[in-house]
């Protein structure tokens, strides 16, 4: 309910700011572009991350590109108006998506007009794991697959657990109503599953918040004190499960506590050995790279049509890393590309 | 006398029905606590009970307060833009001073400060409360962006996380705060020439205008009262995390709407009470525990709470039917 009036004011906001583009390019000098970035929520910090990475990539490529961030307010139906009126009278050039929910946005294709759409972070189509292109109209996906990053992080946690039986895990997903956390549960069930030694405990909910983690982890440790692992698909709330380790007189860094995202504080606390691991994003540079596709596709060269989000990053800093990993030469200064 | 005589008849058979009616959200209380109890060891301890009453700190004052806005025939769909402003607040104040206590005493302020205004807007604008907060909620969750930008403030400041994280005589502060609002609202709705104007404002405005009370007098203290617990709860809230962002509290007004009429508290104002509020936040607290100490199907759990909300609301309906 309280979403609603941030849906009316975000549809409010999206036709002002759309109006002006109601006759389209008259307003576009030669050589300049119009962009839409429609964050699945401008108030995010991660979305916020990939739109200065959007306009630090243009001006990197040297192009005078006029950026408009719209706030889709966390809604799939706020996000798909604004789509649909950003490629019909908004008169952009090109459109980059962070979408709320990639399903439900393939809804909007085909556009009314041939405007080039990069979406950046979730594919927009019916397959949350499928990078490819899979609606007419979006010409690159800049991402890494959910399934494949889960799975990744379910294998830190093997390693972990090797020399321990049982070795119990507890897991911390965002929203069980969202495809994507659900095929990352899946991922992480699937990789723990095939080792007979390692027992999930408990699955919980952390809705991508800190507070609502705290909650959720505390109730958890009510039942599994003895746990050795906190597997989180994010960073806000593998903070909370650390509050939650904390008030439970239990020391964080004696449990192998990880999760998704890179924000500065996860990075800050994977250097400090309170977090063992962490699954680092560059927002920023997976802005500029997807700029980069864009710029590409309205200038009439090749599109790349998949970028691997985890190469985008800085030289030098793997997106799985650890305190080892950080404290290499080319990553001893990498902060993190956000924080949220 | 015949009134007297009528509501003496009425009270007269105890009949189990209407006991369920004015007490179905204990009833449910007690069973899920003894279902849960049988199920799981690790539920009925000690240190689950403080965690469950730690945890909900913040929703409990809320509903507590929200109770005099819906016995007053009120609606205050606010709240949750009120904690977030009074979270970020707090968490700017903090980091910007470096003192905890100033930061933290700003959170109620804030927070009474906002509910003024929406008890003003209500009483002389003559705005009904549903539409008036509805209004107000954007303008708060707007102005909490506007101060953080949209981004996160992380307190790193010594002595902030205490009041949230803290306690006293091995039980949390905040669960202490909880108690203590707790009691004094519900005395002062029930033991109070206040509380009884709260009461007689909500079965009719006009008829108390008339017999002299100051209906509109009573609106404005009770989005006072409303906006104070919000700016209470943010900040146990953001003490307890260390950072406040815009997004603090999504969904919490409904959350407390929903716990003070499954209490039993009308919807239509006159009736109700502040015991009946917190039970109802304990009882949907309850099941998200329960699912989260038993390792249920997290997908399962707004299914389970929306049944219990149903049962309860079913067997106040059945005992009204009846009586």
């Amino acid at each position: 309910m309280r979403q609603t009036p941030g849906k009316v004011l975000a549809v409010v906001a999206g036709v002002v700011v759309l109006a002006p583009g109601c006759a389209p390019d008259t307003s576009t000098a030669e050589g300049e572009y119009r962009v839409a970035v429609l964050a699945a929520s401008a108030q995010n910090g991660y979305n916020q991350a990939v739109y200065d990475g959007v306009v630090a990539g243009a001006e990197e490529l040297g192009l005078t590109v006029d950026v408009k961030i719209l706030d889709g307010g966390f809604d799939s139906t706020t996000q798909l108006s604004q789509l649909q009126t950003a490629a019909t009278v908004g008169g952009y050039d090109g459109v980059i998506v962070v979408p709320h929910d990639g399903p439900s946005l393939a809804g909007a294709f085909p556009l009314a007009n041939s405007v080039p759409v990069i979406t950046v972070l979730n594919p927009i189509g019916p397959d949350v794991d499928d990078m490819e292109p899979q609606v007419e109209g979006v010409v690159s996906t800049v991402a890494v697959p959910p399934s494949d990053a889960a799975a990744r992080q379910a294998e830190g946690v093997v390693d972990h657990c090797a020399d321990l039986d049982p070795c119990k895990v507890t897991l911390v997903v965002g929203d069980l109503s969202s495809p994507l956390d659900i095929a990352r549960r899946d991922a992480y069930r699937g990789v723990l599953g095939e080792h007979a030694n390692i027992e999930v405990v408990s699955t919980v909910e952390g809705n991508y918040d800190r507070y609502q983690s705290l909650t959720a982890v505390s109730n958890s440790l009510q039942s599994n004190r003895d746990v050795d692992v906190i597997l989180a698909s994010a960073d806000q709330m593998t903070l909370g499960a650390e509050l939650a380790l904390e008030n439970a007189g239990i020391a964080p860094e004696s449990v192998y506590l990880t999760g998704g995202g890179g924000t500065t504080e996860a990075v800050r606390a994977v250097r400090e050995g309170r977090w063992t691991a962490n699954y680092l994003n560059f927002p920023v540079s997976m802005g500029a790279a997807a700029m980069e596709q864009l710029a590409n596709a309205m200038t009439g060269r090749p599109v790349e049509t998949v970028v691997n989000a985890d190469t985008v990053g800085p030289e030098g800093v793997e997106p799985y890393a650890t305190r080892e990993t950080l404290a290499g030469p080319e990553a001893e200064d990498f902060t993190g590309e956000w924080n949220g | 006398m015949t009134a007297i005589t009528a509501e003496t008849q009425r009270k007269a058979p105890v009949r189990p029905l209407l006991l369920a009616k004015d007490h179905a959200v204990l009833i449910l209380l007690a069973a899920v606590v003894v279902w849960l109890s049988v199920a799981s060891p690790a539920f009925f301890t000690s240190a689950n009970i403080l965690n469950i009453l730690n945890q909900n700190a913040p929703l409990a004052i809320i509903a507590a307060a929200g109770t005099f806005v819906i016995v007053s025939g009120n609606f205050d769909l606010s709240t949750a833009s009120i904690f977030a402003v009074a979270s970020v607040c707090a968490a700017w104040l903090a980091v910007e001073t470096g003192n905890p206590l100033l930061a933290l005493v700003a959170a109620p302020v804030v927070g009474m400060v906002l509910g003024a205004l929406n008890g003003l807007v209500v009483a002389s604008l003559r705005i009904h409360s549903f539409l008036a907060t509805l209004a107000s909620s954007m303008v708060y969750s707007a102005l909490a962006v506007l101060i953080t930008g949209g981004a996160l403030i992380t307190v790193d400041v010594d002595g902030f996380a205490d009041f949230g994280r803290g306690s006293f005589l091995g039980v949390f502060i905040p669960v202490w705060v909880l108690a203590a609002v707790v009691a004094a609202l519900w005395f002062l709705l029930s033991g109070t020439v206040f509380g009884r104007h709260v009461f007689a404002t909500g079965g009719n405005a006009e008829a108390a205008e008339l017999s002299g009370i100051r209906a509109d007098r009573v609106k404005v203290l009770v989005f006072v009262l409303s906006g104070l617990a919000a700016g209470i709860a943010a900040a146990i809230a953001v003490s307890r995390i260390s950072s406040g962002q815009p997004q603090a509290g999504a969904g919490m007004e409904l959350q407390a709407i929903a716990a003070i009429i499954l209490g039993g508290t009308s919807i239509h104002g006159g009736v109700g009470a502040v015991w009946r509020s917190v039970a109802g936040v304990f009882l949907i607290a309850l099941v998200g525990n329960g699912f989260d100490i038993m390792n249920f199907n997290p997908q399962l759990k707004d299914l389970v709470t929306g049944l219990i909300i149903l049962a309860a609301v079913a067997l106040a309906a059945v005992g009204r039917r009846r009586r």
